[in-house]
């Protein structure tokens, strides 16, 4: 074994080390997504039982079964596949469009500051119901969800980012590059948007984290869901009536999912504003 | 020589803050016409995004062309749109808001019912969010990176991933069936009793009716609860921030030099922090009026946000447009008070 191998390997323990909230967060959700997708699920989740129905946690069934016979455990572990790459698509349209929006609008004109007050008015509005209007007006399709998503979120990374580029611009290094003669679209790209990269990170976790609660919020509700593909909201909405009856499990567990996945999604964030801003 | 003087330059400074501060007001209140002319006019644009026509969402799949015909004669669908908007208009100033496509209810008569419910719920737990969330955050930035700080923030990020509907389950599950400490959520009373006045709380507080005061309190406890919980978490954070932020401030260290005891200098520095915990209030006040949608329909507490749900997953486009214009007059009118707030507590807010 040469010394270089032994080099890298200190050095990832040493990242670990420093950036504990990272590895974890990180390490957590794609622990998720890699279940969701390739874990050997030990029922079908999609298979009803009704041999099997409403049955509390045992041996067999780690996490008890539903009303229709469902394997709980199976379809919680199953929802990841639908839940967590529509919140991460979501995120990455609501990051594009505070890049394409929240740039170029980075400067004090008077168009700009009218189209931040139009932005004030827009989010202003109760954004849930306009999203609950939005998806199921366009089809009661899943997909449609990231509609909700970006509504929701693309107003508050254009504000960030454009908030970021406006210091920015403030910097010496961009004057430089201003009366070196560099154009417009050079100092945006080559200059500005490298700086935003760290809040964008950041912000694009904490999105997801709020992504993965808009899902569920309206699976819950009932929109955009098609049975019997589980997702995380719907099956907390199908856990919900028999919870005052005691028959917590159906709810629970999903909701304990949803728990983990936006924790680990805060804590990376944590992890890497700690990690950015150098503490 | 320049005794005299002195006196002068601070008056006329003073005049030209207080100038522009009431230039700023003046510029604020005139924005909100415009604003409201903007709500408006989305919420006519809305119906547009409707896909298939109301009729048949009125009638059914199974509708003859006449009966369509007719439903459209009804509600102006005919006209050209120059003159379908300027009627929208028209209606809406008269506060004519239209009648739910399903019920056939008057949608100002709805909302009427449903609002003085939401705003109980909301104002409650704001109540606690604020309190809570104050707690948390005062008592983490006070003892700034030791062990109280990390506990709090560790409880704000816990309430931070919580989704509220996921919440009120568990309190129906702790509180209601194992301690049985909260009664089953029903709605705001009992199903014996037979109280449907508007605003059971604080009415009931006033007027003295204690039996409907307990049962209103009882039943409000888990919802109240649950949002005040989730919510606690912003302002938690806020607090957190602006306060250790104050706390490092040479007004405090001035404060405890001259030896104030530590409850007053904390309050000092909280003074300086309050307006942000302000703005939030009223930030979060105007999005629970419908983000409480869920939380309403978990415990069916027959809220304005309820409502509103339930209407946009029916498609029912007068109940939509209701609460659009509706939630968006009481959030523009609620942030023009914050603004004017602001203005007043917080004399460094610049006007430009």
């Amino acid at each position: 074994m040469s010394e270089r191998t032994l080099d890298r390997r200190g050095s990832g323990w040493m990242f670990v080390r420093a950036n504990p909230g990272i590895v974890i967060g990180a390490g957590l959700l794609l622990l998720m997504l890699l279940g969701a997708f390739f874990a050997p699920l030990p029922f079908d989740p999609v298979t009803p039982d009704p041999a099997n129905v409403m049955l509390s946690p045992s041996g067999q069934h780690i996490f008890g079964t539903d009303s229709n016979g469902f394997d709980v455990f199976s379809r919680v572990i199953a929802a990841g596949r639908r839940d967590l790459p529509l919140a991460l698509i979501g995120t990455a349209v609501s990051l594009v469009i505070g890049l394409l929006i929240g740039l170029p609008l980075s400067s004090k004109s008077r168009y700009s500051e009218g189209f931040m007050r139009a932005l004030d008015a827009f989010q202003s509005f109760p954004l849930i119901v306009l999203s609950v209007t939005i998806v199921a007006l366009t089809g009661n399709n899943i997909e449609n969800i990231v509609y909700a998503i970006v509504i929701i979120n693309g107003p508050r990374f254009i504000r960030l980012i454009r908030g970021e580029a406006l210091a920015i611009r403030d910097g010496r290094f961009i004057e430089a590059a201003v009366a070196s003669g560099a154009r417009p679209r050079r100092i945006v790209f080559r200059h500005i948007m490298p700086n935003v990269v760290d809040i964008c990170l950041v912000q694009s976790s904490l999105t997801a984290a709020n992504a993965i609660i808009v899902i569920a919020a309206l699976n819950f509700l009932g929109v955009g869901v098609s049975p019997p593909d589980p997702t995380w909201g719907s099956m907390v909405q199908a856990g919900a009536q028999g919870i005052s009856l005691g028959q917590w499990w159906v709810a629970i567990w999903p909701g304990v999912a949803i728990f983990v996945a936006i924790a680990s999604l805060n804590v990376l964030a944590n992890g890497i504003q700690r990690r950015v801003e150098g503490g | 020589m320049s005794t005299p003087a002195v006196p002068a330059l601070r008056a006329r400074q003073v005049n030209t803050r207080r100038r522009a501060a009431l230039k700023y007001a003046i510029k604020r209140i005139v924005i909100v016409p415009i604003s409201l002319f903007v709500l408006g006019s989305i919420s006519f644009v809305l119906v547009f995004f409707i896909p298939g026509k109301p009729a048949v969402t009125i009638l059914g799949d199974f509708a003859t062309p006449e009966q369509v015909a007719r439903v459209n004669q009804e509600l102006g669908l005919d006209k050209p749109l120059g003159e379908r908007y300027l009627s929208y208009w028209g209606r809406l100033l008269h506060g004519d808001l239209g009648k739910s496509f399903f019920t056939n209810e008057p949608v100002l008569d709805d909302i009427g019912k449903f609002l003085p419910n939401t705003l109980e719920l909301v104002v409650l737990s704001l109540l606690v969010a604020v309190l809570l969330g104050l707690l948390i955050g005062v008592v983490g930035a006070y003892f700034s990176r030791r062990w109280p700080d990390r506990l709090m923030s560790g409880i704000t990020s816990a309430l931070q991933s919580v989704p509220d509907f996921f919440l009120a389950l568990v309190g129906i599950y702790v509180l209601f069936f194992l301690l049985g400490w909260a009664p089953a959520p029903i709605g705001r009373l009992p199903v014996s009793a037979s109280g449907t006045e508007s605003f059971l709380i604080f009415g009931s507080l006033f007027s003295g009716d204690w039996e409907t005061f307990g049962a209103a309190v009882s039943h409000a406890v888990l919802p109240v609860l649950t949002l005040g919980l989730v919510y606690s978490a912003y302002f938690a954070k806020t607090t957190r921030g602006s306060m250790g932020k104050a706390l490092l401030t040479p007004q405090v260290e001035f404060a405890r030099a001259c030896g104030l005891p530590e409850r007053k200098v904390v309050y000092y520095a909280f003074l300086s922090a309050r307006t942000t915990v302000i703005t939030y209030i009223a930030i979060l006040f105007g999005s629970l009026l419908g983000g409480a949608a869920i939380v309403e329909r978990v415990f069916n507490w027959r809220g304005v946000g309820q409502w509103a749900l339930e209407g946009v997953l029916k498609v029912d486009v007068p109940v939509i447009q209701g609460f659009v214009i509706v939630a968006g007059l009481m959030t523009l009118t609620l942030f023009l008070v914050l603004d004017l707030l602001v203005l007043a507590l917080d004399p460094r807010v610049s006007y430009e």
